[in-house]
């Protein structure tokens, strides 16, 4: 869901990265010189996500894990997804510079959606009701990005719900993968290191 | 702490190894040929699938939109080598925000156009919008590198700032 260069409007990514710049200053403040680590290792784990190819469904798809970035984050995954994302760029020539804002604040805002939504019930004391949870928050995360990559494409005159039906559907199989994932990861957690889920913003 | 994170890195890369990457960007190319007095562009994502009935603009060297067609079902769209001068530029607008564009110029335009026909059998120039497709390895473990060393620059400084 990396939007290349030359798409969007000026307004929309002059917005897309005033939005970033302000969440990516908070979660620096937010960041505390412990989680330092874990914020590097999942911003390498973003990195290296789109690379995993999904080759289920009629586009060309990748795994995002941005529900899962939020959930071990909070406010910290906008600047772990921000320097993952510059890198994709330069790299491997997704998305594109300009788009540097936008696309960041397309996949950190739902991650930081699913810390708030879901952080507290994935720590419950009912195993199988975490695990929904983080199943849904899996899911969901993908879901948010879809609706906000439309939305910014509807301001450059794609048809919103023409765009949104096409990157849902391409998407159909990331959320369900993602959900999975989130589920394995939250369950191992649980079992292993559930200090790692306790988590103030 | 240590023991922690080194658990999480384990079970990510196992994660990563048991779905085995098929290492492909995440982008669209447009590849063009100039066969008779007809431009053919073929537009495919990098994991060979075809950009069904994507939007083509053809544009002059001023901007100017010159034209702009769909794909068809095999991802081709082909037309007449417009009589403006000057290079030709050609933009690919695929689903989901993605983009790519190339540029034919107009030498290469006008040296086939009116030629003898035994040259026509086989295209006559072509080029990539993008000289690699694959993403080499190096690449991904110097951007995880790099990622690192960042984050490894912000702890320097937090820690100075609260002196530990």
């Amino acid at each position: 869901m990396h939007i290349s260069e030359g798409i969007l409007s000026a307004p929309v990514l002059v917005a897309g990265a005033g939005l970033t710049a302000t969440a990516v200053g908070y979660g620096l403040k937010k960041m505390a010189y412990k989680q330092m680590p874990k914020v590097a290792i999942l911003s390498s784990v973003f990195f290296v996500a789109s690379l995993i190819h999904v080759p289920i469904g009629p586009s060309s798809v990748h795994l995002i894990l941005n529900g899962i970035i939020g959930l071990l984050l909070g406010w910290a995954a906008f600047p772990a997804i921000l320097v993952a994302l510059v890198f994709q760029a330069i790299l491997f020539q997704f998305g594109g510079l300009t788009t540097l804002g936008v696309n960041t604040f397309n996949m950190a805002f739902p991650a930081i959606i699913c810390f708030y939504l879901f952080s507290r019930g994935i720590k419950g004391k009912n195993n199988f009701f975490a695990l929904t949870l983080a199943f849904i928050c899996g899911f969901f995360s993908v879901l948010l990005s879809g609706i906000m990559v439309a939305t910014a494409l509807v301001f450059s005159g794609e048809m919103f719900i023409q765009v949104a039906k096409l990157i849902l559907i391409a998407h159909l199989p990331v959320m369900i993968l993602e959900g999975v994932l989130t589920v394995f990861c939250v369950g191992f957690l649980r079992k292993v290191r559930p200090e790692i889920l306790d988590l103030d913003a | 702490m240590k023991g922690r994170l080194f658990l999480i890195l384990i079970f990510l890369f196992l994660i990563i190894i048991v779905i085995n990457i098929p290492i492909f960007a995440h982008k669209v190319n447009i590849f063009t040929y100039i066969e008779g007095n007809k431009v053919y562009t073929e537009s495919y994502f990098n994991d060979g699938k075809k950009c069904v009935s994507s939007k083509i603009e053809i544009f002059d060297n001023q901007g100017n939109k010159l034209l702009e067609g769909l794909t068809d079902q095999e991802g081709n769209f082909s037309f007449e080598i417009p009589q403006e001068e000057g290079d030709l530029k050609i933009v690919l607008t695929a689903s989901m925000g993605h983009r790519a564009e190339c540029i034919i110029r107009a030498d290469e335009l006008r040296n086939t156009t009116g030629l003898v026909k035994e040259n026509l059998e086989e295209p006559i120039s072509s080029k990539e919008t993008t000289e690699k497709d694959k993403i080499s390895p190096t690449e991904i473990i110097g951007g995880i590198g790099y990622i690192f060393g960042i984050f490894g620059i912000i702890a320097y400084f937090l820690s100075r700032k609260t002196g530990g």
